[in-house]
C-alpha cells in the first residue's frame, strides 16, 4: 500500500526552478530531507513506565533532558517536558508509529505520525552560522550550542526545530509543510550572499 | 582647487581626488574625506537654509551633533535623505543636495521669512494656521512643500537590506579612546566583544590629535590597538555602525552602512545591516558633544563649535577660516585656538571667565595667540559669512544687557559653551542623570541596566581619564562575565591643569533677546532665546511641554546640540536651576535609520510568510486567484476564459449543488486530542454533550471564552473512547491549541489529556454534491458509503484510490459531500485522482467565495465574520449546542444581565427589497432612514452575496432584537445612493430542513 | 525586548513567547454559585500593580508550556520565573 505510493515534500518545483550550476563551494548547502519521517512522541517522563516501553521500541534513550537530542537508529529531539520528535527514514515512519503506539497502550501517552507534516532541511557548510544569524534569536556560537543540541525558536517568521548534527557545522532545521516554501525562500533570499545552494536528499 | 586645505597632514589620501557634486556644482576632495569636509576645503560655507526662518546656515559640527548640513545623496532609487554631510565619507560620483531652499540654499525665495522673523515666533503654527478651519487643508499643503529635510525616492529600493542577531559578553558602544581601552581588556579576557562607531575608522575624538599615549603617538596607538582587536577571534569591530537603540533587558540595536561609502557602481551585496544584539554587559563609551553659546546672530556661516574647527584642522587638513576668534567658557577651546595658529590662522580667544585658562593659556601664549579674559561675543557681522564679531568686556553679571563694545574683523567663531557627555543610550536604558555643577553637565547616574559610562560620555574629559575608565570598565564587564582580565597599566599621557568652566549660556547683549538679532538655542528647528521665554510667558513651566511650544530638540536633531542650553535657559527664565528643570525623554533612534534596514529582508514576497497547502500549485496551475486567510494562501475562485468573480461563482456554485465540486480545505485546524480524561476535558470547553457522542460520531461545536463569547467552531469526531479529532478556523488554528493548553496546563493539570497539531499532516478535500458519492465510489474505497452503511456526520478509516485515509461525512455547503484527511505527501495526488475521476460528473473545483457563498445560503456562520467577540451562541441562535446538565467555559457568563439582553444584535437572513442589490459587507442598518444625524443604527451585515441557485441576493446581519423582528423591514445605508428597505428573514436561504444533507 | 527565562528552555527572546496575564485568577470551583458582580470580578478586574507583577507566559515557539514570571511593571526587570504544577487553578505553586 503506502510503501509503494510517491511522496511529495512539496519543495519539487522550487528546487526545479534552480540556477543550474550552483557554486562548487557554497557558503551554505541545503539539503531538503523529504525521505524523512515524523513521530511525535508525548509522555510523561517521570514514573508511568512510558519512557521505558518507549526506549524499548526505539532502541535508544529518550532525551530527558530539555533542547537535547538522542541520536542512534533514530534522532529523537526534545520538544517539551512530555513532547519529543522522532525523526526516521519515511519508509518505517507508519511501522515505528504503530508499534510506539501499541507500546503506551494503557500507558498515558500520544504518539502520531505527522510526516505529512513537517520537512527537514539539513544546512551545511562555513556560513551556516551567519545564515541563521540572520532570522534566529538563539544564540549559536559553537561553546553555546554545541552538537546534540537542539531548541525549537524561530526561523525568519517561521517556527522551527533547530539542531546542530556535528561540528562541519551541520544545522539541522526541521519546518511545518505549509512554511517550508516560505522559509526556502527565505534562505534563498537571506543567504544569496553566501552561495547558498539546495537539492534534494 | 581646494582653497581651505592645508598643504599637509591630516588623514586624507591626498593621491587619491574625488569628485563629487553638490547642488550641481563640480568638485573635488580627497578620499578621506566627509562630505562636509570637502565642502570646508571648497570653501563652500552655505550649506543649507533654516528650517523656519530660511536663514542661510552652514556646517556648525564634525558628526552626529550636525544640524544645519543635511543632504540628500545619492540618485533615484538610491537617493538617501535626511544625511548629516559630517557623517558622509566622499566617494567619486556622490551627489548631494540641500534639502531646503528653494530654489537652492544659495539664493533662497523663502529667506524673505527671515524679514518678519518677530512673526514667526515659538507657536506660530499654532496661532496662525488654525482659521479658518475649513483652509487647513490648503495651509498643510503649503506648510509641507516648504517646510521638511528630504524627499523619499518614489522609486521601489533596489538594495538588500539585512538583519543579524548577535550575542556578546561584552558591547563597547563608541570606538574612542574609552571604547577601545575597553574592547581591549575585555577582549584580551576572553569575553565575547563587539565594538561598534558610527565612523569609518576607530579612533574618535583621538584621530589625527598630537596626543602620545606612552611611547605612541595618538594614530599609532590607535592603528595597534585596532590591530590587536582584529587578531582575536572573540572580537568582532563594526565600524560605520551606530549603536542608536538601548532597549529592555540589555538589547541593542545597531545600523551598520556596509556599502554606503562606495561609488554605487561598486556597491556589492547588503547595504546595510541590522544588528540586534543581546549583551551580558554593554559598556558606553560614545563620547560628549561640544555645546553652542546662545549670543547674536550665532547661526551665521563661519559659526562653528570649536572642536569641529579642530577636526576639521588635524583630521581633514582643512583650515577653516583664517583670521577666527574662539568664544569659550571653558579650557577645551584653548586647543582650538593653537591648531588653528598651528595652521597659519591669525587667532583672538574670547574668554568669558575672569581667570581664563590653566595651563594650556601658557602654551596659546607661546603661539602668539591673543587673549581677551573677562569678555564676550555679543553679536555676529555678516549675513551670508561671518566678517567680523562684536565683543564686549563682562563682569559675570547675568543681566541680558552689556555696554559698549568693539568691533574684530574675522572670516570664522570657534565657540565652546562647555561638554554634554552623550547620555542617549544609558538615558535610553533607563538610567537617570545628574546634573554636575563642577562640571556643568548632566552625567550618568544609577544605571537600571548591565551597563556603565566611560570616559567623555560619563564626563571624563582628560585622555588620561578616559583610557583609565575604558580600561576599568572593560575589565569589569569581562570580569562580570567571568573573565579575568590582568591587570593593565595606564600609558602615560600629558595632563594638564584645567579651570574651570563658567555657567554661561545665553549670552548677554546689547538688548533684551526679545530686541535683539536672534540668539539660537536649536538651529535644526530655528528655536531662539526669546521663543523659551515668549513660551514662558504664555504659561508653559513643563520642560516637555515648552519642548513641544518651541520645537526645541525636535526632529532628526533630538537636540544634540541645543538641549541642554535651551533647557539652561529655560531654568533662567523659570528661576530653578537646571537640574530642576530636567531633560525630556531621551529616546532612540540616537541618529535617523532608513526605513529600509528597519525592514531588512521582510519585504516584497517574504514581508510575512506565505503559507501554502500541499495542493496549491495546482491551484495556481489552474489559474485560481489567490485569497489571503490568515497566512494562507487560499484559492479564491476558478475563472473559466474570460469568466469573472461573479461569473465563476456562479457556476462554481451551481456545480457543487447540482453534480459535483471539489475544494481545498487543508488549511482547516486540526488537533488529535486522546487521553483518559478527554471526554472530562471537552465537556469543559465545548458546549454540547460531548459524552454522548458514540465513537465513529461527528459533531459541530463551539467553544466560548468565559466571557460567554464564541471563540471558536468546528466539527469533531470521536475516533476512539478516549481518542477525538478537533478543527478549528484557519485563523483560529495556533490560538485554540494554545488556550486548551493553558486549560490543561494551568488549571486542570489532573486531567491526563495531550493534545497534538495535525493541521499539517493532513490534507482535507472536500469533495462535494449529489455525485461525491459515486465520484468516490469510482476511485476504489474500502468501505461502504451507502446512506446507511456510512450515514451523515459520521466518520471512518479507510482507503481510497490506494491511499489510507480517514473520511468524514460531514456538509459544509447542505449538499451530499466527503471531507477526505490525508497524509499531505500524498494529497496533490488523491486531489488528481478525484479530478480524473470526476471528469464525467463535469467535477468543479470552488475557491473560497463559492465556500462562502454556499455556507452562507445555508446559514452556516463564519467565526470571525459573522461574529466579531461579542456575540454570544445565544446571538447565533444556537441554544441547541448549550447542554444544560454540565458547566463548560464561559456558561456562567451567558447568563449575566448584558447578554440576556432582549435588545442584543442576533443573527438574521436579510433580503433586499429590489431583488438586486447585494448589500456591501460592513453595511450599517437604520431603523428610520431620515432621522435627524447621528441616525441611530440597529445592526449591520455580515456576509452578503449572489446566490446564483437561489437567483436574488443574500444577507447575513446582527439586528438588534432580529430573531422576533421576521418580515419586517429595517434601512440598509449606503453611501452615494438612497437607503435601501431590505427584509428581516430566517438566516437559512436554502433547504431550510436539511434534507439534501442527508441523502 | 524581553528576555525571559523558561523554565525549561532558559532564556529566551521575547519574540518566542506569548503573554497570558495575571497569574494566579483561578477559575471558580462553581460558577454557577457566584453573583453577577463576583463573575465580573472574575472576569474583568485585575490588580494592575505598579511594581512586582505575577504573571502568565506561554513558550509559544518553544515548548509549549505555560509558566509564570514575576516581573516590574516600572522597570522590566524580571526577578524570576515559576513553574504552575500545583493543580490549584492558574496559581502558581
Amino acid at each position: 500500500m503506502s510503501e509503494s505510493l510517491v511522496r511529495r515534500h512539496g519543495l519539487e518545483s522550487l528546487l526545479a526552478g534552480m540556477p543550474g550550476s550552483p557554486s562548487a563551494d557554497p557558503g551554505v548547502s541545503v539539503t531538503i530531507r523529504g525521505d524523512l519521517g515524523h513521530i511525535n512522541v508525548r509522555g510523561n517522563a517521570e514514573g508511568t513506565g512510558f519512557v521505558k516501553s518507549v526506549e524499548q521500541v526505539l532502541g535508544q534513550a529518550l532525551p530527558i533532558r530539555p533542547n537535547t537530542v538522542s541520536a542512534g537508529q533514530h534522532q529523537v529531539f526534545w520538544l517539551g517536558p512530555d513532547e519529543w520528535l522522532v525523526a526516521t527514514p519515511s519508509g518505517v515512519a507508519a511501522e515505528l508509529a504503530g508499534r510506539l503506539k501499541h507500546a503506551s497502550t494503557g500507558i498515558h501517552a500520544s504518539v502520531n505520525d505527522i510526516s505529512g507534516g513537517q520537512i527537514a532541511l539539513m544546512l551545511q557548510g562555513p556560513k551556516c552560522r551567519d545564515l541563521l544569524a540572520r532570522g534566529c534569536t538563539l544564540d549559536l556560537h559553537p561553546g553555546v550550542f554545541a552538537v546534540g543540541d537542539c531548541a525549537q525558536s524561530g526561523l525568519a517568521k517561521a517556527n522551527v526545530v533547530l539542531a546542530l548534527v556535528d561540528d562541519k557545522p551541520t544545522f539541522m532545521v526541521v519546518v511545518r509543510r505549509s512554511f517550508s516554501d516560505y522559509l526556502y525562500r527565505w534562505l534563498a533570499h537571506a543567504g544569496s550572499d553566501d552561495g547558498v545552494t539546495f537539492r534534494d536528499a | 582647487m581646494q582653497p581651505q586645505r592645508l598643504p599637509a597632514g591630516g588623514r586624507i589620501d591626498r593621491s587619491k581626488p574625488i569628485s563629487f557634486r553638490f547642488d550641481g556644482r563640480k568638485l573635488e576632495g580627497y578620499a578621506g574625506d566627509t562630505l562636509a569636509s570637502a565642502l570646508l576645503a571648497n570653501g563652500v560655507s552655505i550649506v543649507g537654509r533654516s528650517f523656519k526662518l530660511r536663514r542661510p546656515r552652514g556646517i556648525v559640527g564634525s558628526g552626529a551633533e550636525e544640524p544645519n548640513a543635511i543632504m540628500q545623496i545619492g540618485k533615484g532609487a538610491h537617493a538617501q535623505p535626511n544625511l548629516r554631510a559630517t557623517q558622509v565619507e566622499l566617494y567619486n560620483g556622490l551627489v548631494a543636495r540641500t534639502t531646503k531652499g528653494w530654489p537652492g540654499a544659495r539664493f533662497d525665495i523663502g529667506a524673505i521669512n527671515d524679514l518678519f522673523g518677530k512673526v514667526f515666533s515659538a507657536g506660530f503654527y499654532y496661532k496662525t494656521f488654525m482659521r479658518p478651519k475649513s483652509w487647513w487643508r490648503l495651509y498643510e499643503r503649503i506648510i509641507r512643500a516648504s517646510a521638511g529635510f528630504g524627499r523619499a525616492p518614489t522609486e521601489k529600493d533596489p538594495d538588500r537590506y539585512e538583519h543579524r542577531n548577535a550575542h556578546c559578553d561584552v558591547l563597547v558602544a563608541g570606538g574612542g579612546p574609552a571604547g577601545l581601552a575597553a574592547a581591549l581588556v575585555a577582549g584580551q579576557a576572553g569575553a565575547r566583544v563587539i565594538l561598534a562607531d558610527a565612523q569609518n575608522e576607530f579612533g574618535g575624538s583621538l584621530l589625527g590629535t598630537k596626543h602620545s599615549i606612552g611611547d605612541a603617538r595618538a594614530d599609532e596607538w590607535i592603528a595597534r590597538t585596532v590591530e590587536q582587536l582584529a587578531a582575536l577571534d572573540n572580537v568582532t569591530l563594526l565600524p560605520r555602525s551606530t549603536v542608536f537603540g538601548y532597549y529592555d533587558h540589555n538589547f541593542l540595536a545597531i545600523a551598520e552602512r556596509c556599502t554606503d561609502h562606495l561609488p554605487e557602481e561598486e556597491r556589492t551585496g547588503v547595504r546595510q545591516r541590522l544588528w540586534r544584539v543581546r549583551a551580558k554587559q554593554v559598556v558606553l563609551a560614545q563620547g560628549a558633544f561640544e555645546r553652542p553659546l546662545a549670543f547674536c546672530n550665532n547661526d551665521r556661516p563661519g559659526v562653528m563649535l570649536a572642536s569641529a574647527v579642530s577636526r576639521y584642522i588635524r583630521r581633514y587638513a582643512v583650515r577653516p577660516g583664517k583670521r577666527a576668534v574662539v568664544f569659550t567658557n571653558n579650557d577645551s577651546a584653548y586647543e582650538t585656538a593653537i591648531d588653528l595658529a598651528e595652521a597659519g590662522a591669525a587667532v583672538v580667544i574670547v574668554d568669558s571667565r575672569m581667570g581664563g585658562a590653566g595651563s594650556v593659556a601658557e602654551r596659546a601664549a607661546n603661539a602668539g595667540i591673543s587673549m581677551l579674559t573677562g569678555h564676550i561675543v555679543t553679536d555676529v557681522v555678516g549675513r551670508r559669512r561671518v566678517r567680523g564679531v562684536r565683543v564686549a568686556g563682562w563682569s559675570g553679571n547675568p543681566s541680558y544687557l552689556v555696554e559698549s563694545s568693539i568691533r574684530i574683523e574675522c572670516d570664522l567663531l570657534a565657540m565652546s559653551g562647555g561638554w554634554s557627555p552623550a547620555v542617549h543610550l544609558h538615558s535610553q536604558a533607563g538610567g537617570s542623570n545628574e546634573w554636575d555643577t563642577d562640571r556643568l553637565c548632566f552625567v550618568p547616574g544609577a544605571a537600571t541596566q548591565a551597563n556603565v559610562s566611560a570616559g567623555a560620555c560619563n564626563g571624563m574629559w582628560s585622555l588620561r581619564d578616559c583610557l583609565r575608565e575604558g580600561m576599568e570598565s572593560g575589565r569589569a564587564a569581562a570580569s562580570r562575565c567571568g573573565f579575568d582580565a590582568a591587570d593593565v597599566d595606564l600609558p602615560t599621557t600629558r595632563q594638564g591643569h584645567d579651570n574651570p568652566p563658567q555657567p554661561l549660556w545665553r549670552v548677554p547683549a546689547d538688548a533684551e533677546p526679545e530686541r535683539c538679532p536672534k540668539q539660537f538655542l536649536d538651529f535644526q528647528n530655528d528655536t531662539s532665546v526669546a521663543d523659551i521665554r515668549l513660551a514662558v510667558r504664555e504659561g508653559y513651566r513643563n520642560v516637555e511641554h515648552v519642548k513641544r511650544y518651541t520645537a526645541l530638540g525636535f526632529g532628526t536633531d533630538q537636540g544634540k546640540l541645543g538641549n541642554i542650553i535651551g533647557m539652561a535657559v529655560l531654568a533662567e527664565c523659570l528661576g530653578k536651576s537646571i537640574p530642576e528643570v530636567g531633560t525630556t525623554t531621551f529616546r532612540p533612534a540616537f541618529t535617523p535609520v532608513s526605513f529600509g534596514v528597519g525592514a531588512g529582508e521582510n519585504v516584497g514576497d517574504l514581508y510575512d510568510p506565505v503559507r501554502k497547502t500541499a495542493i496549491h500549485e495546482w491551484h495556481v496551475a489552474a489559474g485560481a486567484p489567490m485569497e489571503n486567510v490568515g497566512q494562507w494562501h487560499r484559492p479564491w475562485y476558478f475563472p473559466r476564459d474570460g469568466e469573472d468573480l461573479h461569473a465563476a461563482v456562479a457556476r462554481e456554485c451551481l456545480a457543487a449543488r447540482q453534480s459535483l465540486g471539489i475544494m481545498d480545505a487543508s488549511t482547516l485546524g486540526k488537533i488529535d486530542a486522546r487521553g483518559r480524561d478527554v471526554v472530562e476535558f471537552l465537556e469543559r470547553v465545548y458546549t454540547h454533550n460531548v459524552g454522548k457522542m458514540k465513537v465513529g460520531r461527528c459533531a459541530y461545536g463551539i467553544m466560548l471564552g468565559e466571557d460567554g463569547m464564541v471563540l471558536d467552531d468546528g466539527v469533531m469526531a470521536r475516533l476512539g473512547e478516549e481518542h477525538f479529532y478537533l478543527t478549528t478556523t484557519t485563523g483560529g488554528a495556533a490560538n485554540v491549541l494554545a488556550w486548551l493548553e493553558s486549560w490543561l496546563q494551568t488549571e486542570w493539570p489532573e486531567l491526563e489529556v495531550f493534545l497534538t497539531s495535525l493541521t499539517d499532516h493532513f490534507s482535507t478535500i472536500a469533495v462535494v454534491g449529489p455525485n461525491s458519492r459515486k465520484v468516490l465510489e469510482k476511485v476504489g474505497c474500502s468501505i461502504d458509503l451507502g446512506k446507511d452503511g456510512f450515514p451523515f456526520m459520521t466518520v471512518k478509516e479507510a482507503e481510497l484510490g490506494g491511499y489510507p485515509v480517514q473520511l468524514f461525512r460531514v456538509s459544509f455547503s447542505g449538499e451530499l459531500a466527503f471531507e477526505i484527511n490525508i497524509d499531505s505527501g500524498y494529497a496533490l495526488a488523491m486531489w488528481e485522482t478525484v479530478m480524473a475521476a470526476g471528469e464525467e460528473y463535469g467535477i468543479t473545483p470552488y475557491g473560497t467565495e463559492s465556500m462562502h457563498v454556499l455556507r452562507a445560503e445555508k446559514g452556516f456562520v463564519i467565526v470571525g465574520q459573522d461574529t466579531d467577540g461579542s456575540v454570544t451562541p445565544v446571538d447565533l441562535g444556537m441554544n441547541w449546542l448549550l447542554s444544560k446538565d454540565k458547566d463548560y467555559l464561559g456558561k456562567r457568563s451567558l447568563a449575566r444581565p448584558d447578554c440576556v439582553r432582549s435588545d442584543r444584535k442576533q443573527l438574521v437572513g436579510l433580503l433586499s427589497s429590489d431583488n438586486s442589490t447585494v448589500l456591501p459587507e460592513g453595511t450599517q442598518l437604520v431603523e428610520v432612514p431620515d432621522a435627524p444625524v447621528p441616525v441611530p443604527m440597529c445592526g449591520h451585515v455580515t456576509s452578503s452575496y449572489m446566490s446564483a441557485c437561489l437567483g436574488h441576493p443574500i444577507a447575513l446581519a446582527l439586528v438588534a432584537g432580529g430573531r422576533v423582528r421576521k418580515g419586517e423591514t429595517v434601512y440598509a445605508a449606503m453611501p452615494g445612493r438612497e437607503p435601501l428597505p431590505v427584509t428581516i428573514a430566517a438566516p437559512v436561504f436554502y433547504d431550510p430542513k436539511g434534507e439534501r444533507q442527508h441523502v | 525586548m524581553l528576555l525571559i527565562e523558561c523554565p525549561w528552555c532558559g532564556e529566551r527572546a521575547e519574540t518566542e513567547f506569548s503573554y497570558g496575564g495575571e497569574a494566579g485568577i483561578a477559575r471558580p470551583a462553581d460558577p454557577d454559585a457566584l453573583g453577577d458582580a463576583e463573575w465580573a470580578d472574575y472576569l474583568f478586574n485585575r490588580s494592575n500593580p505598579r511594581g512586582a507583577h505575577r504573571e502568565l507566559w506561554n513558550h509559544a515557539q518553544g515548548c509549549r508550556r505555560w509558566f509564570g514570571v514575576e516581573r516590574d511593571t516600572v522597570t522590566y526587570r524580571i526577578s524570576g520565573s515559576f513553574r504552575l504544577s500545583g493543580g490549584v487553578g492558574k496559581r502558581e505553586d
